[in-house]
């Protein structure tokens, strides 16, 4: 290793990089053929895409009532799949922004994609509130626009109201927060590129020069729009959970949600970057950008906000305990032993067991069990959601509307159809943008002169793709 | 035509100008068809009748596609009839008689349609109440399978003769001389009794064979050993201070249920929690009727231990009255000890007690009687001054008309009323026999199975059409009227026979000429009855106008001959071992003959929720441990094939608590071939009835279940949680709370503030705990941030309702009701099962006490319209908001359908419209396809004669949106429109729901809350902290409060 090493913090970029092999590296993505590898998972994802649109049509075509849903469980995957969307998509925005202002260096690695993944994410959950209305054709009434009804106005006391806002503006600060990292790198790739493509970016990158005015204000708009975010993400995923805790439902009337799923969302969001970077790194070769050192780091959020949804779990049986209220005590005693135990089971695992796996350094450090443990974490949450949606309205107050609900082949179209949605989406992105924000990893790269001379010194121009097999013999 | 354009000076060529030959020719065939040009029958297109075909088409298919609603014709009337006001009702007084079924009713009109029964409170039978059988009457005229006009039958389908044809064809066949008989059930009607008189007299060999759907042939042959009155006397349920019932479902089938709800209901409301009385209900049965469920013990026997306990409750009266004891079959101890004790509370209500008996055993009704006489009930409870009328028919009479038929004896058959090919237990010997008769006749208005296999079909009106009358007791006339005209090419049967006996008095130049053979018989010799009119005309218009004519007789006193014998050796002997299974009329489908209204098809069966079919009830058994299983390990929903009298059928399983152990029951009518829309739901179990002595039994002493291990994929149930609290033994054998030991299959923690109840004796504990409830509920209620909303609902109307959950018997009438009332879908057993039922109004049961033989309460489950409603502030667009007179109102237009005010109701009484059940949406591809029209499925509502019965006063709500009960917000418009009228406050009898005037037993009450005089507070106030609020304590402030359940056991 020949950059200077700290003796407390390891090099957070590997592989001996020059400014030149990072735009080559990060640059070659968008320029060369897709692979074998991305062309597969790119035909998966649209198939799923595909049967995602078949299913919204036949929602819209045939009616709700294609859907398990019934008089007593309004609400169940639709629902379930919205929050748990919202929560994966709250990764991206507390990597840029908290981790911005906390000068967590490491996050640039990662930024970018996580970035991307949230915008992603939160547009696969947008869907659902809108697919799940009753006439969707309609859904402009949740706008609080000057109009010709007359006096009817929305309902500002209702938390789907506060939902819009939050959503949108997550959404649109989000896609305003990620573009504005985009710029420079698009100048990058537009710098390196040849004719329409040169055009493309010239207009994507707004004319970007890199002059010191640019980047000056470039570094305040980031800095604004981290200082905007910080608040969002815990405010949207309070505000989703206001959904649940405003009501009169025992199970869901409780003053615990807004923190607990902010850390459950941000326990998702984690685990599904986790996820993505797992592959990403590998299939696009990052892995000198994305280190094991981010995963590790990663891994230690996941054991933290894994355990912090564990005691809030545990918070909510002592409070229903604790209560005396009989309508609590047993909207949490079935929840654990109702019809749907599985799923509490299934959660309790997922969600509290399985990250305290990662108190094991050589867990957290391995490629494979953070990839498979991700995935257990993101079945757990979904779980989280199903729980708390559906097993609470399937034994409420009065009993002689308790019913049961199971999915449909619609329903289950629908979710996996969104999965293809996102990973269209995020393939996408690979081709044409930097996956990985090469003008912030430039920022924190270490150099010394011996990369220039002595035994360590590269020869000028040397590719990336020669670097990396380079890397292999080692 | 040519010569016209000169004469305006107006050409349009200078050919025409000039008059050329050409042109003339040209204009002459200028609007002939031989302009297109046809070759070889295929039309030859040109370039330019392409275009314009094309542009035709693009035109009309955007015409087409861009109107939102098909435009529908309305044409007005060049001369308003008087009677019709667009936009105001009209009511009519008549009467709802099917079978053995009759209620006194009012049918609301709109613009010449009738959309809804109510009650004619002018009936001292009915006295205003109605049943869901009545209520449902209106559907079943707008079937789409009605017979359209007379003709002959050939496979199940009518090929059209016109009336005279079809007249002259029987004329010729009844001249033939031979042997005619008339099929029937009970005729009630004195007028249609004249007319069969004049038919009988025109061909002197025929004879009237009548049955009832379900019998009660043995009552009457007991009532005629023993009073020598072959008739049902009337049941005074409102006079006895104890009822014993052996299997009588007197409050929802036997013989006057509508009467009897009323009078029972009346002894049972609770007044003032100091001092309160009730009558005292056993009821002695296996499976759970509505009666049962209503009893305050039930005594669980087998099916064929009637006999038995009847024997053994007659020899504990007679040892306490000095009678003298018979020797009857053996019984359990268990059920004679609780016999014993209904004998003491009997004996020591004599003269103020009532039993009865719904069995068709001769002897077992002749003790019934002997223990009556024991009690002094005779002539006191049990008044045979007036006679019920309803149920006449003997089956012994069907079998002597088969053996007729089969001799080749019969020559013409008529049908009227009847449908034995499905009703008979010995159906497939009637089929048989029928075939020999050489003319057969039906007036059925539906092609029902017996129907099917007739010559020839005269379709009756639908009463709903007709003029008519009824005498359901003795001395109490009452009128059918006609509410609209005839729908399709039907006749009366009354016109029928009466133009076939080619009578005189029939004038057949008249437009009705029923009408005018009825008003005469009325005019005169009803007339004659009364001194109160002196003209015919005065008197009909009088009977028009109320609907009833009551003069009934004076007192009868009857003695019990003793010439009778008591043998017990005729009574039902006890079987031993086998499962025996019993069968049962339910209140919605009655023996099949509402099978195919759609409304009692999905009214859910009160005791066991279920819905389209009948079902196999089987008894649940606790382990002593942890587990409720039902019987066999069954679950709901297990298929299984059951063997009775070596014949199969493959039945749904409902595990029913309070099913006496080692017996099974499932209901009548289901199965049905053809008719309607009942067609293929439930099975036929009529040729599993045993025949005893000629009368049909209704059980068998021995039936085989056997597992198939498939289930049924759409077993519709609308209720899957069953009990509040059922105590049952422990392995130690300490009573113990059952609920709050099972795991995960009916939960726990059954303290609820939800339903209320208590024993008599302990009502005024049970006071007392509920006035710390209340107080408890006020204290949360009152810690809040947020100020007191009520002021605002201090001035003007506040709308509540309350609901006496003592008086309500679960007999669903409000429910079909609010059906009818409010165009609430039907959705079918398919959505059903998926719980996607649209009822706004429903019966929600609970079982509580005994784990074996529970109590069962029943509780009316609306919108409860709370000030502080969790929907509305949870609704995004405000689609649901607060009226100032305290009514949660819906607005359609504006719900996008987020469902999340569905979710938040803590009643769970939002229904969401999950498919385009009433075919409000314009998109047709989303209907869910229910019914047969023309051979192809349509959804329900589709067809526009069914859509003929919506209530125009109410929204049809489309796809995606959200509904439920509005306190029948049109009533309320109504009324208020009424009050303001008239210039006055609104009162209580200006607006009244639709679930409170269907209501037999006066178990809701509905009105102004801020008015302390209102019906509804006083209602309330009576009972005192008696009074409560479903979920008080959670801060919704609903505006209906329920009375606690009070049983007297």
């Amino acid at each position: 290793m020949s950059q200077p090493v700290s003796p407390v913090r390891h090099v957070l970029i590997e592989g001996n990089k020059t400014y030149h092999n990072i735009s080559e590296d990060l640059c070659s993505p968008t320029e060369k053929a897709p692979s074998k590898e991305w062309i597969i998972a790119f035909t998966l994802s649209s198939a799923l895409l595909g049967l995602y649109t078949f299913a919204v049509i036949w929602t819209i075509w045939k009616g709700i009532g294609e859907w398990g849903a019934n008089r007593t469980i309004n609400w169940a995957w639709d629902i379930t799949n919205f929050v748990w969307w919202i929560g994966i998509g709250h990764a991206g925005t507390l990597i840029s922004a908290i981790l911005l202002l906390f000068r967590q260096r490491w996050r640039t690695g990662v930024n970018r994609a996580a970035e991307a993944m949230t915008i992603f994410a939160v547009m696969c959950a947008g869907q659902f509130p809108l697919i799940h209305m009753g006439r969707l054709w309609l859904a402009f009434f949740i706008f609080p626009f000057p109009n010709t009804r007359g006096p009817l106005w929305v309902n500002f006391n209702s938390p789907l109201l506060w939902d819009v806002f939050a959503i949108s503006t997550y959404f649109s600060v989000s896609l305003l927060f990620w573009y504005t990292g985009l710029v420079p790198d698009l100048a990058t790739v537009r710098d390196r590129a040849v004719g329409f493509r040169k055009k493309m970016y010239e207009k994507f990158s707004f004319g970007w020069t890199g002059s010191a005015k640019h980047w000056q204000r470039w570094e305040s708009l980031s800095l604004i729009l981290a200082g905007i975010s910080t608040p969002l993400v815990l405010s949207v995923h309070t505000i989703v959970s206001f959904d649940f805790a405003t009501s009169v439902i025992p199970g869901w009337h409780t003053t615990i949600f807004p923190p607990y799923f902010v850390a459950g969302a941000i326990f998702s969001g984690f685990a599904m970057v986790q996820t993505l970077m797992v592959i990403t790194r590998k299939v696009l070769k990052l892995e000198d950008y994305i280190t094991i050192n981010h995963i590790d780091s990663m891994n230690k959020v996941i054991v933290l906000t894994g355990t912090i949804v564990g005691v809030a779990y545990l918070t909510e049986l002592f409070i229903a305990w604790y209560s005396g209220y009989i309508y609590e005590q047993f909207a949490f005693y079935n929840r654990v032993f109702g019809v749907y135990w599985w799923s509490y089971f299934g959660m309790m695992f997922c969600n509290v067991v399985s990250p305290q796996l990662f108190w094991s350094r050589k867990i957290r450090r391995s490629i494979w069990w953070t990839f498979f443990l991700s995935i257990v974490v993101n079945i757990g949450m979904w779980f989280e959601r199903f729980v708390i949606i559906a097993t609470t309205l399937a034994r409420d107050y009065l009993p002689s509307s308790w019913s049961y609900y199971s999915p449909t082949w619609v329903e289950i179209s629908l979710f996996t159809g969104t999965i293809g949605l996102f990973f269209t989406l995020f393939l996408i992105f690979t081709r044409v943008a930097p996956v990985v924000a090469i003008a912030e990893v430039k920022a924190i790269l270490k150099v010394a002169g011996d990369q220039f001379i002595g035994p360590n010194a590269k020869k000028a121009h040397e590719h990336a793709s020669q670097s990396s097999e380079k890397q292999e013999k080692h | 035509m040519i010569n016209m354009h000169h004469d305006n000076g107006i050409w349009v060529s200078t050919e025409d100008l000039n008059r050329e030959e050409s042109f003339l020719q040209s204009a002459e065939k200028e609007f002939s068809v031989e302009n297109m040009a046809e070759t070889d029958g295929q039309w030859a297109a040109s370039r330019r009748d392409f275009l314009k075909l094309m542009g035709f088409g693009l035109g009309a298919a955007t015409l087409a596609a861009s109107c939102e609603i098909p435009v529908k014709k309305a044409i007005p009337y060049v001369t308003k009839p008087d009677s019709i006001v667009p936009g105001v009702a009209n009511y009519f007084a008549s009467s709802f008689v099917n079978g053995s079924d009759y209620c006194s009713i009012l049918v609301k009109t709109r613009e010449g349609r009738p959309i809804k029964i109510e009650g004619n409170s002018l009936s001292s039978i009915t006295a205003g109440g109605t049943s869901a059988r009545a209520q449902a009457m209106v559907l079943s005229l707008y079937d789409t399978r009605r017979i359209q006009s007379a003709g002959t039958v050939e496979n199940g389908a009518v090929s059209k003769l016109s009336w005279q044809d079809l007249d002259n064809k029987v004329k010729g066949q009844l001249q033939l001389g031979g042997n005619i008989r008339l099929i029937t059930n009970t005729i009630i009607s004195p007028t249609a009794k004249k007319a069969l008189a004049e038919f009988t007299a025109k061909y002197p060999n025929t004879r009237v064979v009548s049955y009832d759907p379900v019998s009660s042939a043995a009552l009457l042959a007991a009532n005629e050993q023993c009073f020598g009155i072959r008739g049902i006397p009337s049941y005074k349920f409102g006079e006895a201070d104890v009822i014993l019932s052996f299997d009588a479902d007197f409050l929802g089938t036997w013989v006057s249920p509508i009467e009897f709800a009323r009078a029972y209901a009346s002894k049972r409301k609770i007044k003032s929690v100091q001092g309160a009385t009730m009558s005292r209900h056993y009821q002695v049965e296996s499976h759970v009727s509505l009666s049962g469920s209503n009893a305050d013990t039930r005594i669980q026997i087998k099916p064929s231990e009637m006999g038995a306990a009847i024997c053994a409750l007659h020899n504990e009266v007679a040892a306490l009255t000095g009678g003298s004891s018979i020797s009857g079959p053996a019984l359990s101890d268990k059920a004679k000890a609780a016999l014993k004790k209904a004998a003491a509370d009997l004996v020591t209500a004599r003269g103020k007690s009532l039993v009865v008996c719904g069995s068709n055993n001769v002897m077992e009704q002749v003790i019934v009687n002997k223990i009556n006489d024991l009690l002094g009930n005779i002539n006191t409870t049990i008044d045979f001054s007036v006679l019920n009328n309803t149920r006449q028919g003997d089956e012994r009479d069907m079998a002597r008309l088969i053996g007729e038929m089969n001799a080749g004896q019969v020559a013409l058959a008529i049908v009227w009323g009847a449908n034995p090919a499905y009703e008979l237990p010995n159906a497939d010997k009637f089929k048989e026999a029928f075939a020999k008769v050489n003319t057969r006749i039906s007036f059925s208005g539906v092609m029902d199975e017996t129907t099917a296999l007739c010559s020839h079909a005269a379709p009756a009106h639908h009463q709903l059409e007709a003029w008519g009358d009824a005498e359901p007791k003795t001395g109490h006339y009452s009128l059918i009227q006609p509410t609209i005209a005839p729908l399709f090419d039907t006749r009366q049967a009354e016109h029928s026979l009466l133009e076939w006996a080619e009578s005189a008095n029939l004038n057949r130049d008249d437009e009705q000429p029923y009408y005018q053979y009825l008003k005469s018989h009325w005019a005169n010799d009803l007339r004659a009855m009364q001194s109160k009119y002196n003209t015919g005309a005065a008197f009909w218009d009088m009977s028009l106008h109320d609907g009833v004519f009551e003069n009934p007789a004076g007192p009868r006193t009857v003695a019990f001959n003793s010439g009778v014998s008591l043998n017990s050796a005729g009574v039902t002997q006890p079987a031993s071992g086998a499962v025996e299974i019993s069968f049962y009329e339910t209140v919605n489908i009655g023996n099949g003959q509402y099978a195919h209204n759609p409304w009692l098809q999905e009214m859910p069966d009160p005791v066991n929720r279920t819905v389209w079919g009948n079902y196999l009830c089987v008894p649940i058994e606790w382990d002593g441990n942890k587990k409720m299983n039902g019987w066999m390990n069954l679950n709901d929903g297990d298929n299984v094939e059951v063997e009775v009298n070596g014949k199969k059928l493959t039945c749904t399983v409902v595990r029913t608590f309070g099913q006496a152990p080692g017996t099974v029951s499932i209901a009548l009518g289901g199965g049905r071939e053809s008719g309607g829309c009942g067609v293929g739901y439930g099975v036929n179990v009529n040729p599993w009835l045993p025949m005893e002595g000629g009368m049909i039994q209704y059980f068998a002493k021995a039936a085989k279940v056997e597992a198939t291990g498939t289930v049924d994929k759409h077993f519709a149930c609308v209720q899957h949680h069953h009990t509040m609290g059922l105590a049952a033994t422990d392995a130690k054998g300490n009573t113990i709370n059952a609920d709050e030991q099972v795991l995960a299959y009916q939960g726990s923690l059954t303290d609820r503030s939800v339903i209320f109840q208590a024993n008599l004796k302990e009502l005024p504990k049970l006071a007392e705990k509920l006035a710390e409830f209340h107080q408890h509920s006020d204290h949360l209620n009152t810690q809040t941030l947020y100020q007191d909303n009520v002021e605002y609902f201090a001035a003007g109307v506040k709308w509540g309702m309350y609901v006496d959950l003592n008086s309500c018997i679960g007999c669903g009438a409000c429910q079909v009701a609010c059906v009818s009332e409010n165009n609430v879908p039907v959705v079918g057993k398919k959505e059903v099962a998926r719980h996607h039922e649209m009822t706004w109004l429903r019966i929600d049961r609970y079982f509580y006490g005994d784990l074996e033989n529970p109590k069962v309460v029943y509780q009316p489950m609306m919108c409860q319209h709370c000030d502080n409603a969790p929907c509305e502030n949870v609704c995004p667009v405000n689609a649901t908001n607060h009226s100032m007179e305290g009514l949660n109102q819906m607005a359609y237009n504006r719900c996008i359908g987020t469902r999340y005010c569905a979710n938040n109701c803590p009643y769970k009484v939002r229904r969401f419209n999950w498919l385009d059940y009433t075919t409000a949406d314009t998109w047709p591809a989303n209907e869910e396809r229910l019914f047969r029209v023309d051979g192809a499925d349509v959804p329900f509502y589709a067809d526009n004669l069914v859509r003929m019965v919506m209530n125009p006063d109410v929204t049809v709500r489309s796809r995606g949106v959200i509904e439920k009960c509005s306190f029948c917000i049109q009533r309320i418009q109504e009324g208020k429109l009424t009050a303001k009228k008239e210039n006055r406050a609104i009162l209580d009898n200006d607006v009244r729901s639709a679930c409170q005037t269907a209501c037999p037993t006066g178990a809701i009450v509905f009105g102004n809350l801020n008015n302390p005089d209102s019906a509804v507070n006083k209602a309330a106030a009576g009972v005192g902290d008696l009074a409560y609020q479903v979920l008080e304590e959670i801060n919704v402030r609903p505006g209906v409060k329920y009375s606690a359940k009070i049983h007297n056991s």
